[in-house]
C-alpha cells in the first residue's frame, strides 16, 4: 500500500484544505511505495497565504525573544525524547523521503534538534548579539548610541534537501528575528520543517499564521514568483543553478543570502600517524565522511594523508576501510536513486581497474553497500560521486595542500584537520587564502555549532537591520 | 592485430556478417561470449586483474551475464585494450566540452570488425523494405556530422563513413565541418537535388545538429519535403542527461520540416565505448507508431541486462534500472560496458528512459554535471 506524506503545513484559514477553492494536490513518487503530496497554487490563494504571513509577521514583531527562544526549544525537546510520537513519526518518514536508513535518520534528527535547544539558541543570541533585548526595543550600545536590531516581515527560504534538518535551523533563524516565514524546503528535505512547523503551533498558537513550508518542484509555482517578490528577504539554499535562478528572480531591493553547494577536505598529519593515534583518527574520519552519506557540504570528498609518519598512507587507508566497514554496521548507509548509485559504480569500478592496471592505486569497498576508499597514487584533489565514496591524497608536506587547490577554493568550506597542531595556524591562513571558512577537526566537522558562520558570514548578518539611534 | 585477435575478429566479423538478423538463440550467444571472455582474459592484465578480484575466471563462469562488466567512465580512466596495444588502429574519443576534463577513449584493434558490426545492423534498420512495401532502397546518406577525415576520433562520423561507402554506394556527404559548423547551402542544394531526382535518402546526424537545422530552415521558412521512403536517424537526443527538447516535439518539427511520417525518424542509442549500435526500428513497427512505445533493439551479437541500481541484479522486464551491454563487437577491448542509462527491458529489447521523476539530486556538494563542466581540475 501507497504511503503519502503531505509536504506542506500552512496556516489555518488553509486548514479546509484540500477543500478550499483553488488548490488541488499533486503528488510525486520518491521512493517504493512512498510518495510525497504537496498543493498547487492558485494565484489568488497564493497571494491570500503571502497576505496571512506578512500580517503574522507584524504580529511577531511584539513577542518577546525569549518566549520565541522558549517555544523553539519545547519543540526541540520533543525531538530529542524518544518515547515522544513526534520523533518515531519523523524518523518513520525520513529514511524513505531522505534516503537515509533508520539509525542514519535517527543520528541527524538528534544531532540537529541539539541544536535548536532553548539553551543552544540563547547561547547563538549571546554570541551573535551580546544583548539580544535589541531585537525586541532600543538598547544602549555605548556613549549616545543606542541600537535596535529588526528582522524582515517576511523571508522566503528555499531549502536544498540535501540534508534533512538544515532548512528547519534556517526558519528557526528567522524566527528568533521575529520574521514570518515561508519555506519551500527541497524534496530530500519535507519532513522535518513539516513536523516542526506543526509542533511549534501546538505550542504556541499566537505563531500559527507566521509560518508556512510548502513544497513545489522549483520553478514551477507561481507561489514562488510571488514570494520572492513580496518577501523582505530570500534565502536560498542549492546547486548553482538554482541560486542563480532565483537570484536573477529577486528584486534588487530584496535582501538575497545564499548558500550555493560547497564542499570539504580533511587533511590528515603525520604527527596523527602514530600507531596509537592513527585508528582513532581513522574512526573520526569515517564518520565524518559517511554522516550524512556524505551529502553534506561539511562532508569531505578528498582526506589528504602526510608521508613520513609511523603509520604510512597505504596503511592509513587500510585503517580508514576498517572504520567505514565498521561505521556501514552501526549507522548503515541509505537506498540511492539510480542516479546516486550509478555515480558510486562508475567512479568505483574505474579506480578498480586503475588499480588492477597496475598503477600505485588502491581501492578498499565495501561487498554490498557503497562505501569506498580509493588511496590515490598522486597528491590532488578528486570530487567523490557522494554516499560515502573518499579519496585518499597521499601528501608530502600538508603545507602545500592550500596552494594545490586552485579552482577548487571556490567551493571549499570546510577543512578537518587532524595531526598538524603545532602547524594549525600556518595551515588555516592558508587555507583560508584560498577559500576556506572553517578549520576543525574530524570529529566535528559534521556538526558545526549553532554560531558557526556559515559560508564565512555572520548567522544573523543578512537577516538583521541595525538600527542606531543617536542622541541629539 | 596479434594472431590470435586476427582470428578471432575474422570469426566474429564473419558471423555478425552472416547473421539473418533474426536474435541468435542463446548457444551460440554463450559461445561467442566465453570466447571472447576467455581471450580477454588471456590477452587485457588489466581487466584479467579486475576479474580476478572477484573470483571470476573464464573456467568458473556458467553464464555470459557472470562476465564481469567494466564502468563506461574506465574508458576514461585506462586504456582497455585487449591484444597488442602497438596495433590499435584508431583512437575513438567521446566528446568534451572542455581540455580539463578527461574524455573516455577507445582503442580499437581492427576497424573491420567495427565495419562488420555496424554495416549489417545498420542495413536490417534503415536499409530494409519500408512498411509501405517500397523496395529497399539505396538510400544516399546526407550526414549532419563532420566527415570522418576532418575528425578521425568521431565514432559517428567513422560510422557513417563507413555506411556510406558500404550501404549506400558512396552516395551523399557530409555537411557539417571540423569546427561544427553545418554547411547549410551545401546540404539545401544536395536536399534539392535529391528531391527532384526522387530518391528516397537517409538524413543522419546528432540530435544537437538537427535543432540547429530546424533552426535554420525556420529562419529561412523553408521546408525540405523528402522523397518518400526517406529515413532520418538522430542520435544523441534521447537521453536523460542530455535531452534538450521533449523528443515528441522534435520528432514533430522533423516530421513538419521534411514532410516524413514520424515512423520514418529513427534514433540511433550508441556509445564510442561499444562498437554495436542499438536502434529503435520504427521501420518494423512491431509495438505501433507511438514513441512510448518504441524499443531499442539489440543486433544478435548484444545482449542487454538490466541492473538493479542497488544490488547489481538482474531485474525483471520492466523495472527501470542501469543498461548493461555484453557486445562481441568489443572483442578488442571489453565486452561487458556499465552505463550510466537508465532503462527497462522489455520482449526482444529495452527502452531508454529519461531521469526519473522528482529525481532532485541530493547531496550538498557539487553535482557530477558541474565537475564534469569543467570547473574543477
Amino acid at each position: 500500500m501507497k504511503r503519502t506524506f503531505d509536504a506542506c503545513r500552512l496556516p489555518p484559514f488553509l486548514r479546509e484544505f484540500p477543500t478550499e477553492p483553488g488548490l488541488i494536490w499533486e503528488t510525486i513518487d520518491v521512493s517504493e511505495g512512498v510518495a510525497v503530496r504537496f498543493p498547487a497554487w492558485s494565484d489568488d490563494t497564493a497571494q491570500r497565504l503571502l497576505d496571512t504571513l506578512t500580517e503574522a509577521g507584524a504580529r511577531l514583531a511584539e513577542v518577546p525573544v525569549r518566549d520565541l527562544v522558549t517555544y523553539v526549544g519545547r519543540v526541540a525537546d520533543r525531538f530529542l525524547d524518544s518515547s515522544d510520537p513526534i520523533r518515531h513519526q519523523a524518523v518513520n518518514w525520513l529514511v524513505p523521503t531522505a534516503g537515509v536508513s533508520k539509525e542514519m535518520a535517527t543520528e541527524i534528527l538528534i544531532g540537529m534538534a541539539r541544536d535548536w535547544t532553548a539553551e543552544r539558541l540563547t547561547e547563538l543570541l549571546r554570541r551573535e548579539l551580546q544583548d539580544p533585548g535589541v531585537l525586541d526595543g532600543f538598547c544602549r550600545l555605548d556613549e549616545g548610541r543606542s541600537v535596535r536590531a529588526k528582522g524582515p516581515l517576511l523571508t522566503f527560504h528555499v531549502g536544498a534537501g540535501t540534508v534533512p534538518g538544515v532548512s528547519v535551523t534556517s526558519m528557526i533563524r528567522a524566527l528568533l528575528v521575529k520574521s514570518a516565514v515561508l519555506l519551500k524546503p527541497g524534496l530530500g528535505d519535507v519532513v522535518l520543517p513539516v513536523l516542526f512547523a506543526e509542533a511549534l503551533a501546538d505550542e504556541a498558537p499566537e505563531l500559527s499564521d507566521a509560518i508556512a513550508v510548502t513544497y513545489w518542484p522549483g520553478g514551477s509555482s507561481h507561489l514562488e514568483g510571488f514570494a520572492l517578490e513580496r518577501a523582505e528577504a530570500v534565502v536560498a539554499y542549492g546547486g548553482n543553478d538554482a541560486i542563480s535562478a532565483l537570484r536573477g528572480r529577486t528584486p534588487v531591493t530584496t535582501r538575497f543570502i545564499s548558500y550555493h553547494h560547497r564542499l570539504s577536505v580533511g587533511l590528515v598529519g603525520r604527527e596523527a600517524l602514530t600507531v596509537e593515534r592513527a585508528p582513532r583518527v581513522a574512526v573520526m574520519a569515517a564518520r565524518a565522511v559517511s554522516m550524512f552519506d556524505q551529502r553534506g557540504c561539511v562532508s569531505p570528498h578528498t582526506i589528504y594523508v602526510e608521508e613520513g609518519g609511523a603509520i604510512d598512507p597505504r596503511e592509513w587507508a587500510a585503517l580508514l576501510a576498517s572504520a567505514m566497514a565498521d561505521l556501514e554496521a552501526e549507522l548503515p548507509g541509505g537506498h540511492l536513486t539510480a542516479i546516486e548509485a550509478s555515480a558510486v559504480h562508475q567512479m568505483r569500478g574505474s579506480a578498480e581497474l586503475r588499480e588492477a592496471s597496475g598503477k600505485v592505486v588502491r581501492v578498499f569497498r565495501a561487498e554490498e553497500g557503497f562505501w569506498t576508499v580509493i588511496l590515490e597514487d598522486e597528491m590532488g584533489f578528486v570530487p567523490s560521486c557522494l554516499n560515502r565514496v573518499v579519496s585518499l591524497a597521499p601528501t608530502p608536506d600538508l603545507c602545500d595542500v592550500a596552494g594545490s587547490l586552485g579552482e577548487v577554493g571556490r567551493y571549499l568550506q570546510t577543512v578537518a584537520v587532524e595531526g598538524a597542531e603545532d602547524r594549525l595556524p600556518i595551515l588555516a591562513e592558508a587555507l583560508g587564502r584560498v577559500g576556506a571558512t572553517r578549520v576543525t577537526s574530524f570529529e566535528k566537522a559534521p556538526w558545526p555549532p549553532p554560531w558557526w558562520r556559515h559560508d564565512g558570514a555572520s548567522v544573523f548578518a543578512g537577516l538583521i537591520r541595525w538600527i542606531d539611534l543617536e542622541a541629539c | 592485430m596479434s594472431d590470435a585477435f586476427a582470428h578471432l575478429a575474422h570469426a566474429l566479423g564473419t558471423a555478425f556478417k552472416e547473421s539473418p538478423g533474426e536474435p541468435w538463440a542463446d548457444d551460440p550467444f554463450e559461445q561467442w561470449a566465453q570466447r571472447v571472455f576467455a581471450y580477454q582474459f588471456e590477452t587485457n592484465p588489466a581487466y584479467a586483474a579486475y576479474v580476478r578480484k572477484r573470483g571470476i575466471t573464464p573456467s568458473n563462469v556458467g553464464h555470459w551475464s557472470e562476465i564481469p562488466w567494466v564502468p563506461a567512465a574506465a574508458f576514461k580512466a585506462i586504456t582497455l585494450v585487449s591484444g597488442d596495444p602497438s596495433r590499435v588502429q584508431r583512437v575513438f574519443r567521446t566528446s568534451g566540452t572542455t581540455g580539463t576534463v578527461r574524455r573516455g577513449e577507445h582503442h580499437v584493434l581492427d576497424l573491420e570488425l567495427y565495419r562488420a558490426s555496424l554495416i549489417p545492423n545498420m542495413g536490417w534498420n534503415l536499409y530494409a523494405g519500408a512498411p509501405d512495401g517500397l523496395e529497399g532502397p539505396t538510400r544516399p546518406i546526407f550526414a549532419l556530422t563532420p566527415a570522418p577525415a576532418s575528425v578521425p576520433e568521431s565514432s559517428l562520423s567513422f560510422m557513417l563513413g563507413a555506411a556510406l561507402d558500404g550501404l549506400s554506394r558512396g552516395e551523399g556527404g557530409f555537411f557539417v565541418t571540423g569546427d561544427g559548423v553545418i554547411d547549410t547551402a551545401g546540404l539545401s542544394e544536395a536536399l534539392v537535388n535529391a528531391t527532384t531526382r526522387g530518391t528516397p535518402i537517409l538524413l543522419a546526424g546528432t540530435a544537437f545538429a538537427f535543432v540547429h537545422w530546424l533552426d535554420w530552415l525556420r529562419e529561412q521558412s523553408g521546408e525540405f519535403d523528402l522523397p518518400p521512403g526517406s529515413l532520418i536517424m538522430e542520435t544523441g537526443g534521447f537521453k536523460g542527461r542530455s535531452r534538450f527538447l521533449e523528443r515528441p516535439e522534435f520528432y514533430e518539427s522533423l516530421s513538419e520540416a521534411h514532410g516524413l511520417p514520424v515512423e520514418a525518424i529513427v534514433n540511433e542509442y550508441g556509445m564510442t565505448e561499444l562498437l554495436s549500435q542499438f536502434y529503435d526500428r520504427p521501420a518494423t513497427a512491431r509495438s505501433g507508431p507511438a514513441l512510448d512505445a518504441r524499443r531499442h533493439v539489440p543486433p544478435p551479437w548484444v545482449r542487454t541486462r538490466v541492473l538493479d541500481p542497488n544490488t547489481l541484479s538482474t531485474l525483471p522486464m520492466g523495472d527501470p534500472g542501469l543498461l548493461c551491454h555484453y557486445d562481441l563487437a568489443n572483442a578488442g577491448s571489453v565486452m561487458a560496458v556499465l552505463t550510466d542509462d537508465l532503462g527497462v527491458a522489455v520482449d526482444d529489447g529495452f527502452r531508454v528512459l529519461g531521469r526519473v521523476q522528482g529525481a532532485e539530486p541530493r547531496g550538498c556538494s557539487l553535482a557530477m554535471d558541474d565537475l564534469l563542466s569543467g570547473v574543477l581540475p
